[in-house]
């Protein structure tokens, strides 16, 4: 058959479009090449000095905090077991029996094991209330007034020996429960140090804005550590254990390389894969700077003291 | 199906009505949900995502099957949807999530390969967006027009990646779309005209 010659592509556009091809090839596989690349120099960074003297970053806020509205913070969350979408945990048919909720307090750390009951718990120890800023990690933020105990409390009761050196949170993972509770292959697993555990700030919430806390928000009892990313908080905890060696927790098997143990808000300190200087103010408009420790540098910086150890820090 | 029996005209017209439907359906369901912000910008950015990717689609199915080819001369609209998608996406991302913040931005994307990607994307498709027109082909003659737009093969494995690299973590939907990517360049590569 014989083809008119303005239908033949010359030689020179058809090298250059098959050239334009192969580079679209490359372009795709730029996120791969970029995992590789930061997975071989990982090493040498954990040596480098990476961060400014700690009194160069920013660590505290003036201004007062504005809590964010009581829909935005039942109505966006991260709840995996309950959907994957933001909005799915709080659409989610309530399904989660949250009355009776036995917590089991153990481990090999804990002397005096028990297992109690929420509703006994709450009654015992003194409620607080706490404006926290919340900070997840994908880089959104919001204000939250809880209202909880101290963790520290609830340790205290299990009497903690010498391998108590950490403490591992077990989220309920129930299929009947759960539409998603599988999406881990297992219980939704947390963990603190010791000391994170039973410093201050460190609370079991059991409610937000006076109000009990709804299934999206990780009722009937969830940890919040102020200073820390949103994905260490553990919802609908059923169990607290003090052991002696470093848990594996759930984010860290998901991926090792971006979700590591501590955790800790640092915006020196970016996601492989996007920014943690600023964060997006949920419910509003713009961004703001992220602050080192989520601004509560000054409460919790001592409980790490070598601040060039990456190992904090994702 | 009747549907696909319409003329191409027709089907044109279907096929923008649906699409600006879809995204007036989006702007509602964001002022519904508890986050606008977030909520506008993944849809855009998700469904624009799509549309590029099955623009992409087109020429290599419309070889194997004829259903498709019949279709072939929607290729266009679907593409330049999808550059609206892109575009709104870009927008919202400057006025609605930095609020004109200009430093702010230039942090977030010094460095930053995630979004690098996303703007390198955005300023590929721009002036293929530009040139969609009959004029332009006209303008330009088919063979400068036809070497221009195949830059949709760079910018389109640009929005993948992005798209890729702004889940928290490894899912399935951007993991497909990057393998049927692929499969559309290998095609391409071995059947360039």
């Amino acid at each position: 058959m014989s083809v008119k010659s303005s239908e033949i592509t010359p030689e020179k556009v058809y090298k250059r479009r098959r050239t334009l091809v192969a580079a679209g090839v490359g372009v795709l596989a730029l996120p791969l090449l970029d995992s590789a690349y930061s997975l071989l120099t990982q090493e040498q960074e954990s040596t480098n000095q990476m961060f400014e003297p700690l009194a160069a970053l920013p660590d505290s806020q003036d201004l007062p905090l504005t809590p964010t509205a009581y829909d935005t913070v039942t109505g966006y969350n991260n709840y995996y077991e309950f959907g994957f979408g933001k909005e799915d945990p709080a659409q989610a048919e309530k399904t989660l029996i949250t009355s009776p909720w036995s917590l089991e307090v153990g481990g090999e750390g804990a002397d005096k094991p028990g297992v109690y009951d929420i509703a006994d718990i709450k009654g015992e120890h003194a409620i607080e209330n706490h404006l926290y800023r919340f900070r997840c990690v994908e880089a959104w933020s919001m204000v939250i007034p809880w209202n909880g105990i101290k963790l520290a409390d609830v340790i205290k009761r299990a009497a903690p020996n010498s391998k108590a050196k950490f403490v591992r949170f077990t989220t309920i993972n129930d299929a009947q429960q759960m539409p998603n509770a599988d999406w881990a292959g297992g219980p939704y697993v947390e963990s603190l140090t010791i000391d994170e555990a039973m410093h201050p700030l460190t609370l079991l919430a059991t409610g937000i804005y006076d109000q009990p806390l709804e299934q999206q928000n990780g009722a009937p009892i969830r940890l919040v550590v102020p200073w820390k990313y949103g994905f260490k908080y553990a919802k609908s905890i059923i169990k607290i254990e003090l052991v002696e060696t470093m848990p594996k927790t759930t984010w860290w098997l998901q991926n090792p390389r971006e979700y590591g143990f501590y955790a800790n808000v640092n915006p020196r300190f970016d996601h492989p894969r996007w920014s943690q200087a600023t964060e997006r103010v949920i419910g509003g408009l713009g961004r703001k700077p992220t602050l080192l420790y989520n601004g509560y540098a000054e409460q919790v910086a001592h409980l790490y003291p070598d601040l060039d150890n990456r190992l904090y820090f994702y | 199906m009747a549907l696909f029996n319409l003329p191409i005209t027709t089907r044109k017209h279907l096929l923008n009505l649906g699409l600006c439907l879809a995204l007036i359906w989006g702007v509602y369901d964001a002022l519904m949900g508890p986050d606008l912000v977030s909520d506008l910008r993944d849809f855009t950015g998700r469904y624009g995502a799509y549309l590029l990717l099955i623009s992409l689609l087109f020429t290599p199915l419309s070889q194997r099957w004829s259903w498709v080819k019949r279709h072939l001369a929607m290729r266009r609209n679907i593409g330049v949807w999808g550059f609206i998608y892109a575009a709104l996406h870009v927008l919202i991302w400057i006025m609605l999530e930095f609020y004109y913040d200009w430093q702010l931005m230039l942090d977030e994307i010094a460095g930053n390969l995630f979004i690098l990607l996303g703007i390198l994307a955005f300023l590929l498709l721009l002036p293929l967006a530009l040139t969609s027109t009959h004029k332009a082909i006209k303008y330009l003659g088919y063979r400068k027009w036809q070497l221009l737009h195949t830059l949709t093969y760079v910018a389109i494995p640009a929005v993948i990646a992005h798209h890729f690299m702004a889940q928290k973590t490894a899912t399935l939907e951007p993991l497909l779309m990057g393998l049927v990517l692929f499969l559309v360049l290998v095609w391409r590569y071995r059947h360039v005209r």
